[in-house]
């Protein structure tokens, strides 16, 4: 229901009562009037009752007045005869000319009009002229026609005022009749119209509230979902794994979730309102500078700020130190203004320290990948030179022990070479050293040299001169151990490998992009090459298309160091019959700004 | 020193280690064949009376375990020694050799357990 329909009901609500209102109104109007015309009826028979009345008196006083004369003859009883007389006419004619009077009273009427006449001719009058003429009028029989003709009048009085009573008794129960009827009327348009409010108005009513019945539920439904919603946000908040603090849009904290709290060591309470510098209090790992918060950085830039953050340290209320990696977004209203601030951090102490532990573990992984060669390169001078000490012990020409000992000799030194390689993967120097690229990619092929034959694949060099480079030789090692391992198990049987060394001189890329002097390190395959859908993962730690003989941290581990040393490492590959192969270059420069901690 | 003339074919990509093996196998009174990879061992099998095979395992191309099994099918009488550098051969590798043992383990032990192989014949 909306609100126009809502409104019309209210009309129709307050008119039908004022339309019932007007139609009881209207009825007993004409109820009123038809009792108030009985009324006017009733009141005619009074005045015509109380107009006999009147007639009556007069007729006594003129019966009076003569018989006073008759009796004194003195003319002064008179006197109120004529004064009646005078009147009567008049009187009567009055009352003829009254309204509402019927034949039957005309005729009345006309009778009492003839019998007083007939009375005052027949016998007043001339008892009057005989007294005035001296004569006797006290004789019985002459009295008595006088009462006779005067019982008339009389009687034709009474008959009048009965009639006219009679009309007015008739007249009254025709006002009751009238009454009571009206009464009924007027009851029974009251139960009506009442009863049709009432049922309209239930009617209407019962539309809107089942519409305020709706609008509750929907209401009601509304805040469930809300609550159900801003629950789960909590919730998600409460258990999610990463330190959550939301600031307003000046920075002031407003909420902490449980790990935020953990990792500040700052209690809600607490932090309520602060600005988030006192309590997110963060500083460069090496610098032990204070390093710009998240939340300062969206408020300066106003967009998402990653977790670009290296070797951020979080320095907690107790004041231990926590390894963090953090990130901000700006919350927007509707209108696009930032209205708050939104932290995640996490401790990635435990990440760093299996960091490490992996990128141990894979050190020992190249050595064992190396066992092949330590052991035959080893076990097989050793067999040498052990035999042909048996042989000189056994008795042999002074000839034949100089070509023993010039054997022994050579193997000897294939020991010694494999040894040095072997050191040479171990022994770390502390700051970088001038490392030749061209010698030590011989001394990891010699290394390698039995599992390359093991495998197969014929290994082809391109290094025509010494190319020297800073850098932590130990580690290059390593990287080149694990590219060429890779190049040799995707060349596969009768594959080929070509290991290139050439120098790259400064210059400004068309991009303007400033490349440094240094070295390139390329090794090729003539392997199937490596699907593009495999392509992106190269580089993620525990990826491997080796099954259980890959630790999948080669690639991760060699591009650490190699982006330590400030170089790059790019693979391009093709799955192309024709031209199948894969380029994995490294680039290290010749005086490379070294990244401490560029794993 | 036993003094017999059984024919012993060598097997060994490594060329001092190989003529350090002829020449004390000769000294031990053997007559000696050699062939620096597998695809020439096996002809020199196929063609030569060889009595004996001393295998090296690790080879470029193909190896010991494989050299093997293809002399198995042609004489599967001839007993054969399998050097190897490495310890922890694959059992189904060891499965098809008479002998094996790993190299440095000194000229008295490849001397004995070529004898024992050959004792039956001799």
């Amino acid at each position: 229901m909306n609100l126009s329909q809502f409104n019309n009901i209210l009309r129709q609500v307050f008119v039908l009562p004022v339309v019932a209102l007007l139609v009881v109104a209207g009825a007993l109007y004409v109820q009123i009037r038809g009792s108030n015309v009985t009324v006017n009826l009733i009141q005619e028979s009074d005045a015509r009752i109380s107009q006999a009345t009147l007639l009556s008196k007069l007729i006594v006083d003129e019966e009076s007045g003569l018989r006073g004369y008759e009796t004194t003859g003195d003319t002064r009883f008179l006197q109120p005869f004529y004064e009646a007389e005078s009147h009567l006419q008049t009187e009567i004619q009055t009352l003829d000319n009254m309204a509402g009077a019927d034949a039957d009273q005309k005729h009345d009427i006309a009778d009492l009009r003839d019998e007083h006449q007939t009375w005052q001719d027949a016998f007043a009058l001339p008892v009057i002229a005989t007294v005035r003429g001296g004569g006797q009028t006290n004789d019985v029989d002459l009295n008595l026609h006088g009462k006779v003709l005067m019982d008339n009048v009389r009687h034709d009085l009474t008959d009048i005022i009965q009639k006219a009573e009679a009309s007015r008794a008739r007249r009254i129960a025709l006002w009751h009749r009238q009454v009571h009827s009206m009464l009924l009327v007027l009851l029974a348009l009251a139960l009506g119209m009442g009863v049709l409010i009432g049922l309209f108005t239930r009617g209407r009513l019962h539309a809107v509230s089942a519409a305020y019945r709706g609008s509750l539920d929907i209401l009601s439904r509304r805040a469930e979902e809300l609550y159900q919603s801003e629950q789960q946000l909590r919730t998600t908040l409460e258990s999610i794994g990463d330190g959550v603090i939301t600031c307003d849009a000046e920075g002031r904290i407003q909420m902490m979730n449980p790990v935020a709290r953990e990792l500040t060591g700052w209690s809600q309470t607490e932090a309520n309102g602060r600005q988030l510098e006192e309590i997110f209090r963060i500083v460069n790992e090496t610098t032990r500078e204070p390093v710009e918060t998240p939340v300062a950085k969206v408020r300066r830039l106003d967009k998402i700020v990653g977790m670009a953050n290296h070797h951020t340290i979080l320095l907690r209320k107790d004041g231990t130190e926590l390894d963090i990696s953090d990130s901000g977004a700006p919350i927007h209203d509707k209108a696009g203004h930032t209205i708050g601030i939104v932290l995640v951090f996490r401790d990635i102490t435990m990440e760093r320290k299996t960091q490490e532990a992996l990128i141990a573990n894979e050190k020992l992984a190249v050595a064992g990948r190396l066992a092949a060669t330590i052991a035959h390169e080893i076990h097989n001078p050793l067999d040498s030179v052990s035999n042909l000490l048996y042989l000189m012990r056994n008795g042999a020409s002074p000839e034949e022990s100089v070509h023993f000992m010039d054997m022994a000799e050579q193997e000897l030194t294939r020991v010694t070479q494999i040894s040095r390689a072997m050191l040479g993967l171990y022994r770390e120097s502390k700051a970088p050293v001038v490392v030749d690229l061209k010698e030590m990619l011989e001394e990891i092929l010699l290394l390698m040299e039995r599992r390359l034959s093991d495998l197969g694949v014929t290994i082809t060099t391109e290094m025509p001169e010494p190319i020297e480079v800073c850098a932590f030789p130990a580690e290059l090692r390593q990287v080149f151990t694990n590219l060429i391992t890779n190049a040799a198990e995707a060349a596969g049987v009768n594959g080929k490998v070509k290991v290139s060394v050439a120098p790259r001189s400064a210059s400004v890329e068309a991009n303007g992009q400033k490349l440094q002097a240094g070295a390139t390190v390329t090794i090729a395959d003539n392997g199937e090459g490596i699907p593009d859908d495999v392509q992106p993962h190269l580089f993620q730690p525990f990826f491997t298309t080796k099954g259980e003989n890959g630790t999948g941290l080669g690639l991760w581990v060699s591009r650490g160091i190699i982006n330590k040393h400030g170089g790059t490492i790019t693979v391009v590959s093709d799955t192309s019959d024709a031209l199948h192969g894969t380029w994995v270059s490294v680039f290290l420069a010749t005086n490379p700004t070294i990244n401490a901690g560029g794993d | 020193m036993k003094q017999n003339s059984n024919l012993v074919l060598c097997v060994d990509d490594e060329r001092i280690g190989l003529e350090v093996r002829k020449i004390l196998l000769e000294r031990a009174g053997y007559r000696v064949l050699t062939a620096s990879d597998g695809p020439t061992g096996l002809a020199i099998f196929s063609a030569e009376p060889v009595e004996a095979v001393v295998l090296d395992y690790s080879m470029p191309g193909m190896h010991g375990g494989e050299i093997a099994i293809q002399m198995r099918q042609v004489k599967p009488q001839v007993p054969i020694l399998l050097l190897s550098a490495y310890i922890g051969l694959a059992p189904e590798v060891t499965a098809v050799v008479d002998l094996y043992m790993t190299k440095g383990e000194g000229a008295p032990v490849l001397l004995e357990k070529l004898g024992s192989l050959l004792q039956p014949v001799s």
